[in-house]
């Protein structure tokens, strides 16, 4: 076992480096969490708060770039595999008390490899995002503390990192950047699809109902375990659906209509496990 | 610029915000909607609108992006309220600014069409005699698909 024989597995015998063959290691769910911090002056970091940098956006801009970057961690990582990342949130806490913004980025995929380089990346490209963004007003800003917080899935077991938590645990973050979603199309099995999905620890398709087909039904969020699904796509998560409760029998009444990972599906979309689906009468709003 | 919210808006406030220090804009177009006091019923008292948070405003930035390819647009503003209204109460507001008038006519209507058939809210009618789920009008379908380009 590793933990008693730690040896550096990205090097062969005679201490080349060399790609490690992942082939024949089973499929796990690997989840990540890294984070990091930009220490910036007190008045730049208000004026991040307020938007008011010349170069707009700065938060949603990072966040697209982590995004970016740990999609692309395989071609800047010399040994690292490419993989089909299912999910990539990252989060920007920004701290009045230290004068620094929090970065953590979580990524996640069903595979044979771990996620921690691509998490690390996602955080470190985040954090430069940041100094570019905010560099025309502060030369000085400083980028720091970038670690794994925790690893789950693989062989070689989970991993938590013991926190020092000195006085941030004392200071609440003054502004928390909202959850913006960052969702792409619906893709085919085995494409990155990215999103805000419901709580990362919580496996399995979260389903919800909405508005009149949550009261028809009396049900609003409900979690199906993914090996239920005899299709992984929308009509298996039906079926599963009708077998679990037949309550969603009402799921073929009138019209339903379907959203996976917040756009709009339908009968033949795949589905991959955390996907968040929401099913729901035809929109009437304005 | 995008906002879903329960609180009022101020159309004056919205058309200024979107036209302060441009001079480049030749025509601003919006639109307000307000809660009937009649629809499916009569004696509306009260409507609660219920939406998808997340789907709404990717499903609203969606139609925005989809409008500027269309016609050259120099801004939109999209508001939508949530939550328990008024007969009377503006409900949805829609800015749009353009060069020229024809652009922000067309792209204005388009938008109305396009948030009323895609974007994900619900209205709850409450009324005298009971509450209901507002369905689906076909005039909406038919407004939407004056849009819809042959390809």
């Amino acid at each position: 076992m590793s933990l008693t024989n730690p040896s550096l597995t990205h090097l062969n015998a005679r201490g080349e480096a060399h790609m490690v063959d992942v082939a024949d290691k089973p499929e796990s769910r690997r989840e990540a969490t890294a984070s990091g911090l930009i220490r910036m002056q007190p008045a730049t970091l208000s004026l991040l708060a307020e938007g008011g940098l010349p170069k707009g956006d700065v938060l949603a801009t990072a966040r697209i770039a982590g995004i970016q970057a740990a999609k692309r961690t395989h071609e800047l990582i010399p040994l690292c595999h490419a993989l089909a990342l299912s999910s990539v949130a990252i989060d920007f806490e920004l701290d009045e008390n230290d004068a620094c913004v929090h970065v953590s980025a979580t990524c996640r995929l069903n595979g044979r490899t771990g996620v921690e380089m691509e998490a690390l990346t996602a955080v470190s490209v985040a954090c430069l995002t940041l100094y570019d963004m905010c560099k025309a007003v502060d030369k000085d800003m400083e980028i720091g503390e970038i670690h794994l917080d925790a690893k789950t899935g693989g062989k070689s077991g989970d991993y938590r990192r013991a926190e020092p938590q000195e006085a941030r645990a004392t200071a609440p973050p003054v502004i928390e950047s909202a959850p913006a979603p960052i969702v792409t199309g619906e893709g085919a099995t085995g494409e990155v699809s990215l999103g805000m999905r419901c709580d990362i620890a919580d496996p399995g398709i979260q389903v919800k109902c909405l508005a009149e087909l949550r009261e028809r039904l009396g049900v609003g969020d409900v979690s199906v375990p993914f090996d239920r699904l005899p299709s992984s796509d929308v009509a298996g998560l039906k079926t599963a659906l009708k077998a679990l409760d037949p309550r969603f029998e009402g799921l073929d009444q009138g019209r339903v209509m379907c959203a996976v990972n917040q756009v709009m599906a339908g009968d033949a979309t795949p589905l991959t496990d955390n996907d968040e689906v929401a099913f729901f009468p035809p929109v009437t709003g304005g | 610029m995008i906002r879903v919210q329960q609180a009022a808006f101020d159309v004056g406030d919205e058309q200024r915000a979107i036209l302060t220090g441009r001079s480049d804009i030749g025509a601003v177009v919006s639109f307000t909607g307000l809660v009937r006091d009649f629809n499916e019923r009569p004696e509306v008292q009260a409507l609660t609108l219920e939406h998808y948070p997340g789907m709404t405003e990717a499903a609203l930035d969606e139609i925005i992006k989809e409008a500027e390819v269309r016609w050259p647009l120099q801004g939109v503003t999209v508001i939508h309220r949530i939550g328990r209204l008024a007969p009377a109460d503006p409900i949805v507001l829609v800015v749009v600014a353009s060069a020229h008038r024809r652009a922000a006519f067309e792209a204005c209507d388009f938008i109305m069409d396009y948030l009323k058939t895609r974007a994900p809210f619900w209205k709850k009618e409450h009324t005298a005699t009971g509450d209901y789920w507002v369905s689906e009008r076909d005039g909406d379908h038919h407004d939407a698909r004056r849009w819809e380009i042959s390809t």
